[in-house]
């Protein structure tokens, strides 16, 4: 309270810091790092003028909150195991959308389908991690951090993150709480709430300019308000224009039994922003969307089916909104859960917390298909399906064939990769 | 840094909801001891208690296209909206700032949402419970929570039957509310399940009722003790688990102390909750060194940045124009009394600092100051307004950064007022 302002502008670190200074005061990561200078101008204009240039691949990952029921995803509608296990909790084989290897899409998935019918669709199968944890929280810090053995403070992606320049549009999330996903050690990505950010106009935001340069007696907390305010110029700056319409209405909030283990309830509003943001050339390689509610202990299948039609048919729209963009062939979108649900229901028609599951790769890059094994519905691991493909593999291909950085920066020494993508 | 200012700013942002006007330079005369004894030793009876709103068992949604249906919605909506504003009033006016403090903490920690309850009452009698067990005995608290009717509705307990257990409410009751994760097997989940069939719960009154035809009579084995269980012995057994008094302790850590470092081995407050009580625990938190200890930032969660800012503007939440605008922007800093996201709770620190949070607190104070009689801060002239602002608001000290950018709109009060709530300085609890 008593020192005095100093009005040197660089002392206040408002026209330039380095990079080196931000982590030493951010008490982030402290090996060594380019001396690149960087200003919050730059940032601002780079987002501007910088529009990410076309071929560029971009991954959007589509997070399934409270753990899907895989089972009844990637039906195995031709085992009679499946039937016994779930008396109550299965479908028709007549009315499910039947793909290959006696496997079959739950009959709300019909957008996906029709991806999966032209070769869009890569089915990774038993996908898990060693000793799969149950908790909700501790199973998706797992898949977030893309760590199941340590526990680590960054995600995977904020690993990539950490490999790229600093730019606050490289990764952003829709929704407005980041997602542990995308927190790097020395940059995260940024959060865009459905409909938009908004600069404050006029003296207020010349003010809040002024409050939100960094300050070399900031702590770590304190340096990540005064960015997270900076940011909000940056980011802003580039996409209310293209926000200017008023966001849609969310048409697809689905009633549902169960859900209270996090996510978003609108991944189509999420989706149309995201698809009108990229054929804007918003200067972004990674988007992070999701979908709330598979946390289904009671009375499943119609909460399910309503969650999964929502997924289908806003990826569907979604690839084909992109399609007039130009873009469509640079687009992977990576959907997952935190775990797969138990075998046997559980007699209130609901599934509890279980293990491996499939994931969802869909693109033009994508070779459609399936792979990794299904796990067999009658060597259970107690009760509980096996891991057939570790996560890490089907992460460390996504990172190298969408990404285009080598995964060791990412997931260190990690062999297994899954084969899901088009030779360039 | 000044340590009695961190020290006396750390006890009103942390174990209260902030300081009114006044209170704060007031703590620096009367000390440090002093304060914390009026925080630990407050009066008996909270002399700014809110009136319980008025809540009613609204019976089952009536059949959609009927007429009943139309003032059904009307009646739980307002309910709804009388609850929130209730304890928005309430964290404002309350007298009793830690008791306060600990009934949210204790929402967060048995995090149970309106979004899946639905109705009122049930999250009111919830909040009643929080309020009588807050700083008292946890083992009869944990047991007073398993009868609670929104907590049952929740965690599907009225699922959970000798035919077809479920998992939901045993594997939380061990992982979040009173072991932590991985303090416990598989195997200890289910048994736990099996000792807490047999309830069912109205879902619009939230009474829990007994039925024997669907409890498992049979013995059940929980961390390595085997007996015929009732919910009630289950729950003790959990609680005189060595891992419950290391995880409530860290829980308090969590929130209060730090997120970003763990609780140090051995801490205090771990013996200090021998007896389960929880009052020992605060004190022994309080009294300690920890809270001179700059490395314990954290930030303020969008409930408690708001709360503070109308305790030190004198604003009453139910008297803000409107409620739908306040619970638009509560939503859009996702924190809703009520309504945390999942059953974990709600998250910390870097997770309420994004560019979008950034984008809805300075619209969300703009709203708030325009709405509070600024005279006492005009009466003080522009040089001292800033060293004034950090008095009300309980802020440790400005950086340059943030003393410059208060120096440019001294001359223009509200301005001045939105930016030092906005201040990195306000958002982060030093």
């Amino acid at each position: 309270m008593n020192e005095i302002p100093t009005m040197s502008a660089e002392q206040l670190g408002m026209s330039k810091y380095t990079r080196r200074q931000f982590l030493k005061f951010s008490g982030a990561a402290t090996a060594a790092t380019a001396a690149s200078v960087l200003s919050m101008n730059d940032i601002a204009e780079a987002a501007i003028t910088r529009p990410l240039p076309l071929g560029t691949p971009i991954l959007v990952v589509v997070s399934l909150y409270g753990g899907n029921d895989g089972l009844n995803t990637v039906i195995p509608y031709q085992d009679t195991a499946y039937y016994s296990a779930r008396p109550t909790l299965n479908y028709k084989p007549e009315t499910l959308l039947p793909l290959t290897d006696g496997l079959a899409l739950n009959a709300s998935m019909t957008g996906i389908k029709s991806l999966w019918d032209v070769q869009k669709v890569a089915i990774v199968r038993g996908v898990g991690y060693p000793k799969p944890d149950r908790s909700h929280f501790s199973s998706m810090a797992i898949w977030q951090t893309g760590s199941p053995q340590t526990h680590l403070s960054t995600g995977w992606l904020g690993r990539w993150l950490d490999n790229q320049a600093v730019d606050p549009m490289m990764a952003i999330s829709l929704g407005s709480v980041l997602p542990p996903l995308l927190a790097g050690a020395k940059q995260s990505g940024s959060a865009l709430p459905l409909g938009g950010l908004a600069i404050p106009a006029g003296a207020i935001g010349k003010a809040c300019l002024r409050l939100s340069a960094a300050s070399q007696r900031d702590s770590k907390l304190s340096a990540a308000a005064a960015t997270s305010m900076r940011n909000l110029f940056s980011v802003s700056g580039s996409v209310t224009p293209v926000l200017a319409q008023p966001a849609p209405l969310a048409d697809d909030l689905p009633t549902v039994a169960g859900g209270n283990a996090g996510g978003d309830s609108n991944l189509t509003q999420q989706l149309n922003i995201v698809a009108k943001l990229i054929a804007a050339g918003a200067p972004t390689k990674v988007w992070s969307v999701s979908l709330g509610g598979f946390d289904t202990h009671a009375n499943e299948a119609n909460a399910q089916a309503a969650l999964l039609g929502t997924v289908s048919s806003s990826i569907s729209k979604f690839l084909s909104q992109m399609k007039a963009s130009g873009r469509s062939k640079d687009i992977t979108v990576m959907v997952y859960s935190e775990f797969g649900r138990r075998v046997k229901a559980n007699g209130s028609d609901g599934t509890d917390h279980g293990t491996s599951g499939p994931m969802f790769l869909i693109g033009d890059r994508v070779q459609g298909g399936m792979y990794g094994d299904q796990p067999s519905l009658t060597k259970l691991i107690d009760g509980d399906l096996a891991v057939t493909t570790d996560f890490r593999d089907v992460y460390s291909s996504v990172i190298e064939n969408v990404l285009q950085t080598p995964a060791e920066k990412v997931l260190g020494n990690w062999s297994g990769r899954v084969k899901a993508f088009k030779s360039a | 840094m000044d340590l009695k200012r961190l020290e006396l700013a750390r006890l009103y942002n942390r174990f209260g909801f902030g300081p009114r006007p006044g209170e704060f330079t007031q703590a620096l005369k009367a000390g440090v001891a002093a304060t914390k004894q009026s925080f630990l030793n407050p009066p008996l009876i909270d002399s700014g208690a809110v009136a319980l709103p008025a809540v009613t068992d609204l019976g089952k949604r009536p059949e959609p296209n009927t007429p009943e249906i139309i003032i059904f919605a009307r009646q739980l909506r307002s309910q709804n909206e009388n609850i929130e504003l209730w304890w928005l009033d309430q964290m404002v006016a309350t007298n009793k700032p830690l008791q306060e403090k600990m009934v949210w903490f204790w929402h967060g920690h048995w995090a149970t949402s309106i979004g899946k309850v639905n109705y009122a009452m049930p999250m009111l009698k919830q909040n009643e419970t929080f309020r009588k067990y807050a700083t008292g005995n946890f083992n009869e608290f944990a047991k007073a929570m398993f009868m609670d009717g929104a907590m049952q509705i929740w965690l599907d307990g009225g699922e959970n039957t000798l035919k077809a257990p479920n998992e939901n409410f045993s594997r939380e009751m061990m992982e979040l509310f009173v072991l932590g994760v991985n303090r416990y097997t598989e195997t200890d989940v289910k048994e736990l399940a099996r000792a807490f069939t047999g309830y069912q719960v109205s879902r619009s009154s939230g009474v829990v009722v007994y039925n024997e035809k669907r409890r498992d009579m049979k013995s059940v084995t929980i961390l390595g003790k085997s007996a015929v269980m009732s919910p009630d012995d289950a729950i003790a057994h959990l609680v005189s688990q060595p891992n419950c008094a290391r995880f409530i302790a860290e829980r308090i850590w969590y929130r209060f102390v730090s997120s970003q470092q763990p609780l140090p081995a051995n801490h205090q407050m771990i013996s200090a909750f021998a007896g389960r009580e929880i009052a020992p625990v605060l004190s022994t938190l309080i009294n300690g060194t920890d809270l001179v200890n700059p490395q314990y930032e954290i930030v303020k969660s969008p409930v408690e940045w708001f709360i503070g800012v109308c305790r030190a503007l004198s604003l009453t939440p139910s008297k803000l124009d409107s409620f739908n605008k306040l619970h638009g922007y509560l939503e859009k800093l996702s924190q809703v009394p009520f309504s945390p996201p999942n059953v974990g709770g709600w998250p910390t620190d870097e997770a309420w600092l994004s560019s979008a949070s950034a984008q809805f607190r300075i619209a969300f104070a703009t709203w708030l100051v325009n709405q509070a009689d600024l005279s006492t801060i005009e009466a003080q002239v522009p040089a001292s307004r800033a060293a004034y602002l950090a008095d009300l608001l309980a802020v440790v000290e400005w950086s340059p950064r943030t003393a410059f950018a208060l120096r440019e709109v001294r001359d223009v009060v509200p301005r001045l007022v939105i930016l030092a709530i906005c201040s990195p300085e306000y958002v982060v609890s030093a």
